[in-house]
């Protein structure tokens, strides 16, 4: 008698097919998790007002902080009030019916229902107003805004793509007065900028005590 | 780590137990002790094996993981909503401080209110108040879950029909028309005591319009008593203010100061600075029957029914002034004749307080101690007060009864004689006088509403809204003025007129949060002489004394249904979801009882049935009963917890008489009272002043503390480099923590702040009693016995008593005087903690600055963490208490979601086709998501959790550091700026126990504190290096006192650490 049972001769085919799942899982769950789909890369929400960034940040060059009020004193950056919008709106196309969410709104108080673009997982505690005021500019995490006529997320936002600055400020710190000049660039040279932005920011991240941290508790708590 | 002591000789050193199941070493203790968790903890009880349990739960998984590529798995699509008008100076996200008071009976305490996003998120003391550090107490704490009580009275009511408001406040307009034509004729004013000048203001004028109308005030908990003994014995109107901090000696009689009494947060404040161990230490002496954390932290504690408290102060009296004196028997005469001389030797810097419990005879021979002692102006204070009408509601037989607040039912158990044609009641829930009330309006919280009351010293704080009523409650002061019949209607039109002043002087009164200068100091001498007692018949097994006492959750019943005040562990009993009837062990054995038998106490022909609880340090034959327990109505939460006290209870807090039965049932008592034994370790240390002193005065100054160490078994050296030592180098700060034990008090404030902080879940009745309380701080209590009461006064000859068996050592008498000391238990901070390098998915990790950080997103809860802490500080989800519905904390266990029918249909069915609904109703959810911290993470089942310095404040102080830096390297937060964050147990530690901050900058208190000689580190023999350290406690004993003993703790840790053998040898 033998001390293995006869089942066990069906054993190299079970381990084996028990390997070629396991591999097909493992590649299927990289492959969709570890994408920028899965990312939401490039997430492109349709918005219940065409507001085009483009226009008012871009062409009209107006700050991002004149509605994004918020962003140097709170973490959270802020969505205008519709009376914000009427400031200009009431004089400029006054009668656009494309503005008669955003009119109606300043009227009655009712608020636009906006659709969050860029969004953190609830567990990552980020703040805008730290960075803001320590020379990250806003395209290190939006991109360029001022040319998107409708706005969509241009960087993985994940958590390698946060630490991919934190581990590495010197090639992203820039003059805080420069936070929200997105095209903003030492040189149009594209090697001297790099020269420059290694010049400048290795010399702030000494003078600012710029020690940006890599811990849990820097964004998780 | 193998040379722990083996089990023999560590039982043969015990010196601390901290349960009389600990000090018996029963079965079940010990198997308490041996398993990592409490059984029932770490399984599944229901009815389903474990293994069933997984094949359901994989069966889910492969479900789950079929729906990948549905919609389940995508991000969900998130809504923003700005403001229509965007409104000025507004910032969402941002923090916001509002300065405000809560209103007690005889005081108030004021507040500074954190708002986020205008919602009032936390309750912190105003430390600019004149004489504050910001401390508050319990109460404060715990309030804010009042404000989000889905259980709160939201209904204007007529008998039991819901009306409009408007009909409702139609109604009170009519009733002040018709009161105005007949003068209030029949009409009786019912309210708790207040300090408020606006209602005092209102109430005046009723009594103008309608003279004919009366006003009666009635309080459960009468802490009148101090004012009206206060006003007898000077001839003024005048209330007491008690200067612990300034009195060198000082004689509680049956006075719960630091617990029972209000502005207990006052007095522990004031008695932690004068009782600081060095030259000027003082003393306390404590004279009572129950065992109360003022007697906790006496120097010498004089065990006697309460009934005797007024012969010991006559006889203290008498020996003051030189008289004979004559003690009653069975009290030892040196104790009272040492405890004079001691008072007399300090002159004018002795205080004698007298307890609420005790009758105006005590109350007035306690003023006149003071006043033989020359006290009076020096230690006690006294201000000017407004007479207190007298009058006895009970016996009024009004028609119509108009009740302020209070829940006069209940205390009662009926409504006054018989009962008024109409009731018309303002209340804060729909409780048992709303159920007999013919009208019921909502009352408007706190911090809802705007009102005004004067401080214990009379100062004037305002009381300020820091939200809309939430279900449209209506203050006090409108309530009045509607029926008083003003045209004035609005609270802050009424607080604003009775302020007067300028609008600035006004807006200066709101910011501050209170009016400088206020305070009435009064000079009196005392009249009259002290009165003479009846000399009371002692207690026995056939008349037992009863004490009714303030819980130390319930106040008088209004925070039942309060789950944080609920689940809160007692600082003494340590019981949570319950009260009991504490008796001593003489008590027990004599009546044949033990804890949880349910007795029924038969007083004046009056009985009520409770489990009994027995207490160390309980007087003998002396019954103590908390109030507050057994509502019949007081919401989903805190229906049917306890036994209902007032059934017995006849306005006496003290009466002797009473007769106990057995039923022969008996009810599980949830404690956190063994939960995680130190197993005999030098946890607390502590120290006589003399030694102390000693100790200091050489050069360099000597640390007692450590010399515990030595008794420690050898520290080895670490085999590898601790990889944090590394990292803190790149940090500009180190956070650390240290606990003065000598200034806690065992209040347990810090419980409450920090579950008001960090969103910690009330977790229920069943899952305390399966030792999985989710408190992140752990107040232990140790008790502590006097060798020489033992049979064998030998002290190392611990033998005599291992011979004995568990139920004879547990009804020995040397443990009725205990000794008890407190110790606050949260996570140490090690700096090679050994939770981390067993997480198997790094989820417990090291930041740069010191802190074991928990990721929650991380965790997947295996529980090793908790396994291998040394302190035993980590908390676990064991389910999604955040969802668990109200109705459920105080029921039977909660069941897995998968395995639970709700209405005869699986839970699990229903999850499947709706994912949405969830467990708790919606308008519940609501209500508790709006009292979270949204700096902390909820966290959810199956995850680990624990202190973490309040690393959300830490992270606040450094961006806000950071943000006002710019471009600049001034980023480092420095004490001596102000910008170094206060954790939440911290700000709220009445007593200052608690410092944390810097300790890389040698000036920062926490430095410093770690200097002091008696810093040492729990445990410091593991190698952890704890960040957190303590501050041993000292002790102030008067070496003329009969009970007067060396510091024995130190010998008995040298019988303990020094026999470490191996098991073997």
């Amino acid at each position: 008698m033998s001390i293995f049972p006869k089942w066990t001769n069906w054993l190299p085919l079970i381990l084996g097919a028990g390997a070629a799942l396991s591999a097909g899982a493992v590649t299927a769950g990289v492959t969709y998790y570890f994408t920028p789909k899965y990312t939401n890369d490039g997430y492109q929400p349709v918005q219940p007002v065409p507001f085009s960034h483009k226009v008012h940040a871009g062409e009209l060059g107006l700050d991002c902080r004149y509605c994004h009020n918020g962003v140097e004193k709170s973490w959270f950056s802020n969505l205008p009030g519709a009376s914000t919008c009427m400031n200009c709106h009431s004089t400029v196309l006054k009668d656009d019916p494309r503005l008669a969410i955003v009119r109606e709104s300043a009227a009655t108080g009712k608020p636009i229902t906006w659709v969050q673009v860029h969004h953190l997982p609830e567990y990552a505690y980020f703040n805008h107003s730290v960075h803001v005021a320590r020379g990250i500019s806003c395209v290190e995490c939006h991109g360029r805004v001022d040319q998107m006529d409708e706005v969509y997320e241009a960087k993985p936002l994940s958590m390698s793509f946060c630490l991919d600055c934190h581990r590495d400020p010197a090639s992203h710190i820039r003059p805080p007065s420069k936070v929200t000049d997105l095209g903003w660039q030492w040189s149009q040279d594209a090697e001297r900028n790099e020269q420059m932005q290694q010049k400048f920011g290795n010399n702030a991240v000494h003078s600012w005590n710029v020690r940006t941290r890599e811990s849990c508790s820097t964004c998780h708590r | 780590m193998n040379n722990l002591p083996n089990s023999t000789q560590e039982m043969s050193g015990r010196r601390y137990w901290r349960s009389l199941d600990e000090l018996a070493d029963t079965p079940e203790f010990k198997e308490w002790l041996h398993r990592e968790f409490p059984k029932g903890a770490s399984e599944l009880v229901d009815d389903v094996s474990r293994r069933h349990f997984l094949k359901i739960m994989s069966a889910s998984f492969a479900l789950a993981g079929l729906g990948l590529a549905g919609a389940g798995c995508r991000r969900p699509v998130e809504k923003l909503e700005p403001f229509g008008k965007q409104p000025e100076n507004y910032v969402f996200g941002a923090l916001e401080y509002y300065a405000t008071a809560m209103p007690t009976r005889i005081g108030a305490v004021p507040l500074v209110v954190r708002a986020y996003d205008n919602r009032p998120i936390k309750i912190e003391g105003n430390s600019m108040f004149p004489g504050s550090n910001g401390g508050t107490d319990r109460y404060a704490q715990a309030s804010i879950l009042n404000l989000y009580d889905p259980d709160r009275a939201r209904r204007y009511l007529a008998g039991d029909k819901v009306v409009p408001s408007e009909d409702a406040l139609k109604f009170l307009d009519g009733l002040s028309s018709q009161m105005a034509a007949d003068d209030g004729d029949g009409v009786a004013f019912l309210a708790e005591s207040s300090t408020s000048p606006s209602r005092a203001r209102l109430q005046k004028i009723i009594a103008k319009k309608f003279p004919k109308s009366r006003w009666f005030t009635f309080d459960a908990i009468n802490s009148a008593i101090h004012q009206k003994a206060a006003s007898t014995a000077f001839g003024h109107s005048v209330k007491p203010e008690f200067n612990f901090n300034k009195a060198k000696v000082i004689l509680s009689l049956d006075c719960d100061f630091l617990g029972g009494e209000d502005n207990a947060h006052n007095h522990i404040q004031k008695f932690a600075t004068g009782h600081k161990a060095g030259e000027n230490m003082s003393r306390l002496y404590v004279v009572e029957s129950l065992f109360t954390l003022t007697g906790m932290n006496a120097d010498h504690r004089l065990r006697i029914p309460a009934s005797f408290v007024g012969a010991i102060a006559a006889a203290m009296l008498a020996q003051a002034q030189g008289s004979p004196v004559s003690v009653p028997a069975g009290v030892d005469a040196s104790w009272v004749t040492e405890c004079a001389k001691d008072l007399v030797a300090a002159g004018k810097d002795a205080l004698v307080v007298a307890g609420q419990r005790q009758p105006m005879e005590v109350h007035l021979l306690a003023y006149a101690i003071n006043s033989a002692l020359g006290s009076i102006g020096a230690t006690l204070a006294l201000h000017a007060a407004e007479e207190i009408p007298e009058g006895d509601f009970t016996t009024a037989s009004p028609n119509t009864l108009i009740i302020l607040g209070g829940n006069p039912a209940y205390y009662l158990n009926k409504l006054g004689a018989a009962k008024p044609q109409q009731v018309i009641r303002l209340g804060y829930y729909e409780d048992e006088t709303a159920a007999v009330s013919d009208w019921h309006f909502p009352a408007a919280h706190y911090l809802e509403s705007w009102g005004d009351a004067r401080t214990w010293d009379g100062t004037l704080v305002p009381i300020q809204p820091l939200i809309q009523p939430l279900f449209g409650g209506l203050d006090e002061l409108e309530f009045l003025a509607r029926i008083a019949g003003e045209s004035q209607t609005s609270a802050y039109e009424i607080v604003r007129t009775t302020f007067g002043h300028t609008d600035e002087e006004w807006k200066k009164f709101l910011f501050n949060g209170f009016q400088r200068g206020q305070a009435r100091t009064a000079k009196h001498a005392f009249k009259g002489d002290a009165p003479s007692l009846s000399s009371p018949s002692a207690p026995s097994a056939t008349s037992l004394e009863v004490v009714f006492f303030r819980d130390a959750k319930m106040d008088d019943g209004f925070y039942a249904n309060n789950g944080w005040m609920q689940e809160l562990p007692d600082p003494v009993t340590k019981i949570t979801w319950d009260n009991a009837v504490l008796v001593s062990h003489k008590t027990a054995t004599t009546l044949g009882v033990k804890n949880g038998d349910l007795v029924e106490i038969a007083l004046n022909g009056q009985t009520v049935t409770g489990p009994i609880w027995v207490q160390p340090g309980m007087a003998d034959f002396s019954l103590g009963l908390a109030l507050g327990y057994g509502r019949e109505k007081a919401g989903r939460v805190g229906t049917s917890v306890g036994f209902n006290a007032y059934k017995i209870f006849n306005g006496k807090y003290i009466e002797t008489g009473a007769t106990i039965r057995k039923t022969g049932m008996t009810h599980v008592i949830a404690t956190t009272q063994s939960h995680w034994s130190m197993e005999g370790r030098p946890a607390v240390r502590e120290a006589n002043l003399s030694e102390f002193l000693a100790d200091i005065s050489k050069t360099p100054p000597e640390n007692f503390a450590e010399e515990f160490k030595d008794k420690e078994p050898p520290v080895v050296a670490p085999l590898y480099p601790n990889p944090f030592d590394e990292a803190a180098k790149t940090a500009f700060q180190q956070w650390g923590m240290a606990v003065d034990l000598g200034a806690c008090v065992g209040c347990g404030t810090c419980v409450l702040a920090c579950q008001s902080e960090n969103n910690i879940p009330i977790v229920g009745k069943d899952q305390i009693s399966r030792g999985r309380e989710m408190h992140w701080i752990r107040i232990d209590r140790y008790y502590t016995t006097d060798p020489k009461k033992k049979n064998n006064p030998t002290l190392l000859d611990w033998n005599a008593d291992e011979n004995k068996s568990d139920n004879e050592q547990q009804f020995e008498n040397w443990i009725e005087d205990v000794q008890a000391v407190t110790q606050p238990m949260f996570c140490q901070m090690c700096e090679a903690a050994p939770c981390e390098n067993v997480c198997p998915v790094n989820a417990t990790s090291h930041d740069e600055e010191g802190l074991n950080v928990m990721t929650y997103n991380r965790c997947i809860g295996t529980r090793y963490c908790s396994n291998n802490c040394p302190y035993k500080v980590r908390r676990f989800n064991y389910f999604d208490y955040n969802k668990r519905p109200l109705e459920d904390l105080n029921g039977p266990l909660y069941p897995t979601p998968l395995l639970h029918k709700t209405g005869g249909k699986w839970d699990m069915a229903a999850w499947w086709k709706d994912r949405q609904a969830p467990m708790r109703s919606e308008d519940e959810w609501d209500l508790i998501k709006l009292s979270k911290n949204p700096d902390v993470t909820v966290r959810m089942r199956g995850v680990m959790e624990k202190c973490t310095y309040c690393v959300q404040r830490i992270q606040q102080a450094e961006i806000s550091q950071k943000v006002k830096a710019g471009a600049s390297g001034n980023v480092r937060l420095v004490e001596a700026q102000g910008t170094i964050p206060k954790t939440a147990c911290q700000q709220a530690c009445p007593a200052g126990a608690i410092v944390f901050g810097d300790i890389t900058d040698p000036n920062s208190t926490v430095s410093r504190w770690k200097q002091q000689p008696r810093n040492y580190a729990v445990l410091a023999d593991l190698l952890t290096k704890p960040r957190t350290t303590y501050l041993a406690r000292v002790r102030n004993p008067n070496p003329a006192m009969p009970d007067y003993h060396e510091p024995y703790t130190t010998e008995e840790y040298k019988a303990f650490g020094g026999s470490v053998q191996t098991p073997d040898s």
